[in-house]
């Protein structure tokens, strides 16, 4: 598994991306989905996780409904216009950070 | 796949709300996600509880739940959006629980406002006179004081040549303009038959479009005047006259000459000093023509250059008045006249200018074109305005901190869960500001509802600017400012409490009033007494001049406007209504007893001396017949009127006492003689060979001719033909039958011209018209603000009333009569109001005596007054505490 410290800058990036790519989610759903994208390798934690959506809520980029299934009410969350261009930016900013890295630390990308 | 059961899910919603988590949406969130995880671990064999406790432990416990929760909360707080939603929600419910004083909060602020915003509305339109012009920057008018012996004349006209003058011989004035009133007009277009009276009429010179920017519809504005019988009239007359025709080209009739319409003007707005209808070419006036500097008559305004300065050219005045009047009046007055000397002796004879922007609310001269405003209506109104805000804006302070002691408790609660002090202050500022928006919105609702009301009070033509986005900003601005003023202190006050004394109840401090609050009670109450006194002394000082013998009769005197019509036949008119039983005596003058009658001043001085300026005595002189006195009902004290029975009378005059006293004729003024000079040069000056000799054969009481606000000047009768009013006392009951005979008799006479007609008394009354208005408005205003004071002490009283309920038990269980509580309850406010009282009453002395100096005759300010005011106003707070 990785280590939250590498996460940390990009969680943002992965929900949103996740988001964009697979419409809308609840809480529990996204983190079952990235750690079976990641083969189990990136556990979101609901400490990051919910104040990051909460946060990308109020800032807009993301968009909430909320369902009612018996007791429980489940709040899905959905991408909006301006969240997908951000994403595509932060997608950007990242492979132009690996490729940095990658040429600094001198490693082979398979 | 398990699934979870309600009881389960009620189970977690219990423990996490246990556990502190309580944040609206998150708490739904976590039970959501914990159920999933649950069912997930329940799949691989665990029982429910088992799955829970193992789900929290990757969840972290209370620690982590709340940790999170905090976080979110952070967040939120930081976003400024989210904030205000919840400031929101808050300020409504407070506002929505307590109904009662969110209403008396908002109506009292909106009726403050509501008043203010017309005041300011009145007064934005009193401070925008005379800016439409394009030049106004260069515009000023000659203003003249001429003082010798005991005169004394502030004048708005100037010498007839002072302008031609001026423009010739001064490089600092581009153009000058002259205007020449001379009453009212009877106007027919040439093909018409019947004629309608006009007043807005004026000759002035051919330079008038090019010192005012009036804009001309239809004409040449250059030469439109130029020359002799032509006119210009404004687009409303040129309608009025010529409905769906070209009125230019067309002859008017005015009185009896013919003018040729040679322009039509945009009607003058409202704002400007002088709404003329129609302008006569000064050309075809002779009295214009003259050279004489002595005799003033002539509104002069000028345009200056750019870039010159008045106070330059002010400054060369002095020297114009030594070539030009110095010569003119050593001629009239005999050789030994010298200005210098003239100037050495006291005496005064000075132009200025005023900038014509300053004319409506500064210059209450002589002959000015029409009635100003008055500046100090505008302060006082200002003052006015500022005083109801005040007190609508204590109000509010004073129940905000009232209702302190219910908030306490939850200031203390929100400190407890962690709120700042600026947050507590946010959440308190945003509600009053939240109050100020409605009140505001109400105010404009309610000043829109009233203002015509306030305008045919005020005789104005106000608006609400509703198109225009200034208002907008300036309401909007002006509420959040008073909103944030308002709750200012009691934001303060409120934020400050400690969560331990208030959560122990240790601190009530809404029941006893603070310094403050009582301090706050007192200034509003000062100011409503202020008031109080104010409005009484307007209002005794209207009944006194309605009420002060004036020196003739007012009452059952019946005026007929331009008698001139009649031509000839004017004594015919009088004779015949004369005929008639009710109508008992009748006169045709002109000059009449009460402003808006003709006038005229001269020079004259007792005979046996050389004029001089010490001796001579600017006069009255009014050209009557046989039966003035006796109309007017005036008093002869010494001596007898003019009378048909001595044909020596056309050379008699008849005093007032004021004039005898100027001439120092003595106890017994019968028999001397008064000289003034009797021709004028081809030139227009005054012939100082030619003098002419009147004996005087009676005096008659003083009376007043002009308002109260002034002194009575000297006077005199003079046998003459004045046509301006036909005058008739009549007797009370046939008012009716009175006028219809005039009219009969008028129109057999006179066909196709108006009859028109008014009441001595009402014409008396309309001296006083603006000082009713004033007394009216004031009335108004100041009920208003005592309302609106009313009702926060109101709302005060009510709620210490409330706070005391178990007290107020108590005592009467323990056998406490009623009237004892209300000296209680009476007590605390009754105080307040007592030394609001002491206060207020020198600074109300004084005002109202200021007030009073502009009139020379005034009701005292008295004892009295104040005595009635204590018992009024103690009267509402005692009515209510009895109801309760």
């Amino acid at each position: 598994m990785h280590s939250s410290e590498l996460l940390k800058g990009n969680l943002q990036t992965i929900i949103l991306k996740v988001l964009a790519d697979y419409g809308k989610m609840y809480g529990y759903e996204l983190t079952q989905r990235v750690k079976s994208l990641s083969e189990g390798m990136i556990q979101l934690t609901e400490g990051a996780l919910y104040p990051t959506l909460h946060r990308m809520e109020a800032e807009g980029l993301l968009q909430t409904e909320v369902v009612q299934i018996g007791r429980r009410i489940r709040k899905y969350y959905r991408i909006t216009a301006s969240g997908k261009s951000f994403a595509d930016e932060k997608v950007l900013e990242f492979t132009a950070f690996i490729r940095t890295m990658s040429t600094v630390l001198n490693v082979k990308m398979t | 796949m398990a699934h979870l059961n309600d009881d389960h899910i009620d189970y977690i919603l219990k423990d996490l709300r246990y556990r502190g988590i309580v944040l609206d949406g998150f708490d739904q969130e976590m039970v959501d996600h914990i159920c999933s995880v649950v069912e997930l671990e329940m799949d691989k064999g665990l029982r429910f509880l088992d799955a829970y406790h193992q789900t929290l432990t990757v969840f972290g416990h209370t620690r982590g739940l709340r940790s999170t929760q905090k976080e979110i909360l952070t967040s939120e707080n930081q976003n400024t959006r989210l904030m205000l939603r919840n400031y929101f929600k808050i300020a409504l419910r407070n506002l929505s629980k307590q109904r009662f004083y969110s209403l008396i909060n908002i109506s009292g602020l909106a009726l403050g406002m509501a008043a203010c915003l017309l005041i300011l509305l009145y007064i934005g339109h009193e401070t925008s006179y005379d800016r439409h012009y394009a030049n106004v920057d260069r515009l000023y008018r000659v203003n003249g004081e001429i003082k010798f012996g005991g005169n004394h004349y502030q004048l708005a006209v100037a010498p007839a040549p002072l302008a031609t003058t001026l423009m010739e011989e001064y490089p600092e004035v581009e153009s000058a303009v002259r205007f020449r009133t001379r009453g009212s007009y009877l106007v027919k277009p040439e093909k018409a038959t019947e004629a309608l009276r006009e007043f807005d009429v004026v000759w002035t010179d051919s330079t008038f479009f090019k010192v005012f920017s009036i804009p001309v519809l239809n004409g040449n504005p250059n030469t439109a005047l130029q020359e002799p019988n032509t006119i210009a009239i404004s687009k409303s007359m040129a309608e009025k006259y010529f409905p769906n025709q070209e009125a230019i080209g067309e002859t008017l009739i005015m009185d009896r000459w013919p003018f040729k319409i040679t322009a039509i003007f945009q009607d003058m707005p409202l704002t400007a000093h002088f709404h003329y209808n129609f302008l006569l070419s000064m050309a075809g006036l002779e009295e214009a023509k003259s050279t004489n500097f002595l005799s003033n008559n002539f509104n002069t305004y000028l345009l200056l250059k750019p870039g010159a300065r008045a106070a330059d050219l002010e400054a060369k005045f002095p020297q114009l008045v030594v070539k030009y009047i110095g010569p003119q009046a050593a001629e009239m007055l005999g050789g030994e006249f010298s200005m210098e000397k003239f100037r050495e002796s006291g005496n005064k004879l000075e132009y200025t200018l005023m900038p014509i922007t300053d004319i409506h609310l500064n210059s209450d001269l002589t002959a000015e074109l029409a009635p100003n405003g008055d500046i100090t209506y505008v302060y006082l109104f200002g003052a006015i305005a500022t005083f109801i805000l005040a007190i609508a804006c204590i109000n509010f302070m004073n129940l905000s901190t009232a209702r302190s002691a219910n908030r306490a408790k939850e200031v203390g609660v929100r400190k407890v869960m962690g709120s700042m002090r600026s947050h507590l202050i946010r959440q308190f500022l945003l509600e009053s500001v939240l109050l100020s928006v409605a009140a505001f919105i109400l105010a404009i609702g309610v000043a829109y509802l009233v203002l015509p009301f306030f305008n045919s009070l005020a005789q104005l033509e106000l608006s609400i600017p509703f198109g225009d986005p200034v208002f907008y900003g300036v309401v909007l601005t002006a509420s959040i400012f008073v909103g944030v003023l308002a709750g200012l202190y009691p934001s303060f006050f409120l934020s400050a409490f400690e969560p331990v004394k208030v959560l122990k109840g240790q601190l009530s401090l809404g029941s006893k009033s603070g310094i403050i609050r009582g301090a706050l009670v007192v200034f509003q109450f000062s100011i409503s007494i202020f008031l109080i006194i104010g409005t009484f002394t307007v209002e005794r000082q209207l009944n006194f001049i309605q009420n002060k013998k004036v020196g003739f009769n007012k009452d059952q005197v019946i005026m007929v406007s331009d008698v001139y019509a009649l031509n000839d036949k004017a004594e015919t008119f009088k004779n015949e209504a004369l005929q008639n039983s009710s109508i008992t005596d009748g006169t045709i003058s002109g000059y009449i007893p009460v402003s808006g009658g003709w006038r005229n001043d001269n020079t004259y001085w007792p005979e046996g001396s050389q004029p001089t300026e010490q001796n001579m005595v600017g006069m009255q002189g009014w050209q009557v017949d046989y039966d003035y006195l006796k109309t007017m009902d005036m008093k002869i004290v010494i001596g007898r009127g003019l009378s048909k029975d001595f044909p020596s009378d056309s050379n008699a005059v008849v005093l007032n006492q004021t004039a005898v006293k100027r001439f120092n004729l003595g106890n017994d003024p019968v028999g001397k003689k008064i000289a003034t000079y009797a021709g004028n040069n081809e030139d227009g000056t005054i012939d100082a060979t030619k003098t002419q000799f009147y004996e005087v054969i009676g005096v008659v009481e003083d009376f007043h001719f002009e308002s109260l606000k002034q002194n009575i000047s000297p006077l005199g009768f003079f046998l003459g033909k004045s046509p301006g009013y036909a005058s008739f006392r009549f007797q009370a009951k046939n008012t009716e039958e009175v006028i219809r005979v005039l009219e009969s008799t008028w129109k057999k006479l006179a066909p196709g011209q108006p009859f028109q007609y008014s009441f001595l008394d009402e014409s008396f009354g309309r001296m006083y018209a603006s000082e009713q208005r004033l007394g009216k408005i004031f009335a108004g205003f100041s009920s208003l603000a005592i309302v609106i004071a009313c009702l926060g002490l109101f709302a005060l009283t009510a709620f210490t009333a409330e706070q005391r309920t178990k007290e107020i038990g108590i005592r009467k269980v323990l056998g406490a009569s009623v009237s004892s509580i209300v000296v209680l309850l009476s007590k605390e406010f009754g105080k307040l109001i007592f030394i609001a009282f002491v206060l207020a009453s020198p600074m109300a002395w004084f005002a109202v005596d200021w007030w009073l100096k502009n009139y020379t005759y005034k009701v005292d300010v008295g004892v009295l007054v104040y005595v009635l005011l204590r018992r009024r106003k103690r009267l509402p707070g005692y009515l209510f505490r009895n109801s309760r």
